[in-house]
């Protein structure tokens, strides 16, 4: 089984920061330290009225590292997957 | 991982959907942006994309025509599932509701069923005035023919939607759009919780004791469940322990949870957010009253809407709103420590 430690981004091109600076963090579905599995939704990201899925890239022990309101970019690291 | 996995009633509701569309091909969903939209409150997420136009249908806004419609295919056996928008609009649609939903049952000596789920967004809180703001428990709750459930958090919700949507009988189920989890409105922080991935169900007419306590009896339902928590923590401070139940459905309603809850703390307020008279604050003290005229040792209390409309103005809306500080007042003062 891999080991190691990945990020959980929100993806690069989910929107344009140009025309909208900024989303935020609307929902934790797992608690900090929760095992995740991969593919299981974690998260929602709200970018103006729209949200976004964020689903889990690996399985293993999610550490959050943007809190629920927490404001995110295209691009932020929100939380980490320690697998293994 | 199933057993750590939070979910928002929205998407608590929208699970127990799919998961009864699954096993029963009868089972759909109609209603105004129920589709592409996936229900304005979230209460039909990913159905569209799973179950087609077929089973998932986008209706024109004419409540009196679609919700006439579910109640003629729940009797000819169909399971749909009707979505009202907003309870505030069950004026021009309250015909089927009260006069054929609710009584075809009977007409028909039993031959018909009628299983229905009329589920309908309630509530106020975030400034969105007079028409649409109303909890409107106790107009349904008072109609023979019709069980209402009102559910506080998402595990309830699936639960409660499950047991619904298998029910032969028709059931409103109202579901409050703060607590949905919505990201363009805050909802307490205890309505989102674990949710199991399997299908469950929750008995209609079982009340849930949320804290034990032993000076004060608070029932709640829907939203001032959490507003009763809030006011149980406040009054913890100042040596009151208040009891708080989660009524979760007024029909049936689960008196004898009440009842013995008050035999032991002699001391009775209802939280509800529809409005104050003729309601559902009132049936629950009478209740007790009626069969135990002993039992309370302090004046009950009714923390409800005033019976006026709800105001716009955010300020006017929140002075008459049932919320932790006035639940918290209604107990100190029945205790007589107020």
């Amino acid at each position: 089984m891999a080991s190691g430690r990945i990020q959980v981004r929100v993806p690069k091109d989910l929107w344009d920061p140009s025309e909208t600076e900024e989303g935020v963090i609307a929902n934790w579905f797992c608690e900090d330290g929760a095992q995740v599995e991969q593919g299981a939704t974690i998260a929602e990201v709200a970018v103006e009225k729209s949200t976004y899925d964020v689903i889990a890239p690996a399985a293993g022990s999610l550490t959050i590292a943007v809190p629920q309101d927490g404001v995110v970019q295209p691009g932020t690291v929100i939380a980490y997957i320690a697998m293994g | 991982m199933p057993s750590s996995r939070k979910l928002t009633v929205s998407r608590a509701m929208s699970e127990a959907i799919a998961q009864e569309m699954r096993a029963d091909p009868q089972t759909f969903v109609m209603g105004e942006d129920v589709g592409a939209f996936e229900g304005v409150f979230d209460s039909t997420l990913g159905l569209l994309e799973e179950f087609g136009e077929e089973r998932v249908r986008d209706t024109p806004i004419s409540e009196t025509g679609f919700i006439g419609a579910g109640v003629g295919a729940a009797m000819s056996g169909m399971r749909p599932i009707v979505e009202l928008m907003f309870v505030d609009f069950i004026g021009v649609c309250m015909n089927a509701v009260y006069n054929l939903a609710a009584k075809n049952i009977y007409f028909s000596a039993g031959n018909c069923k009628v299983p229905m789920v009329l589920m309908t967004g309630t509530g106020g809180g975030y400034n969105d005035a007079a028409q649409h703001s109303q909890a409107l428990h106790a107009t349904f709750a008072h109609l023979p023919g019709l069980k209402v459930v009102a559910p506080s958090n998402a595990y309830d919700a699936k639960g409660l939607l499950t047991t619904a949507i298998r029910d032969d009988n028709p059931v409103v189920y109202m579901f409050h759009k703060g607590l949905q989890g919505l990201v363009w409105m805050a909802s307490p922080a205890g309505a989102a919780t674990e949710v199991p991935e399997e299908s469950y169900t929750i008995p209609f007419g079982e009340a849930r004791t949320v804290r034990s306590g032993r000076d004060v009896t608070i029932v709640a339902i829907s939203m001032t469940v959490h507003g009763a928590l809030a006011a149980a923590e406040e009054l913890a401070t100042e040596g009151i322990e208040a009891e708080v139940i989660d009524l979760r459905t007024l029909v049936p309603l689960d008196r004898d949870t009440v009842i013995e809850s008050v035999k032991r703390t002699g001391h009775l307020v209802v939280a509800d957010e529809d409005y104050r008279s003729y309601g559902l604050t009132s049936e629950v003290i009478t209740s007790v009253v009626e069969a135990h005229p002993d039992y309370l040792k302090g004046p009950p209390q009714r923390v409800a809407m005033p019976d006026i409309p709800v105001p716009y103005s955010r300020p006017m809306e929140d002075a008459m709103l049932p919320n932790a500080e006035r639940i918290a007042s209604a107990a100190r003062h029945t205790t007589g420590r107020g």
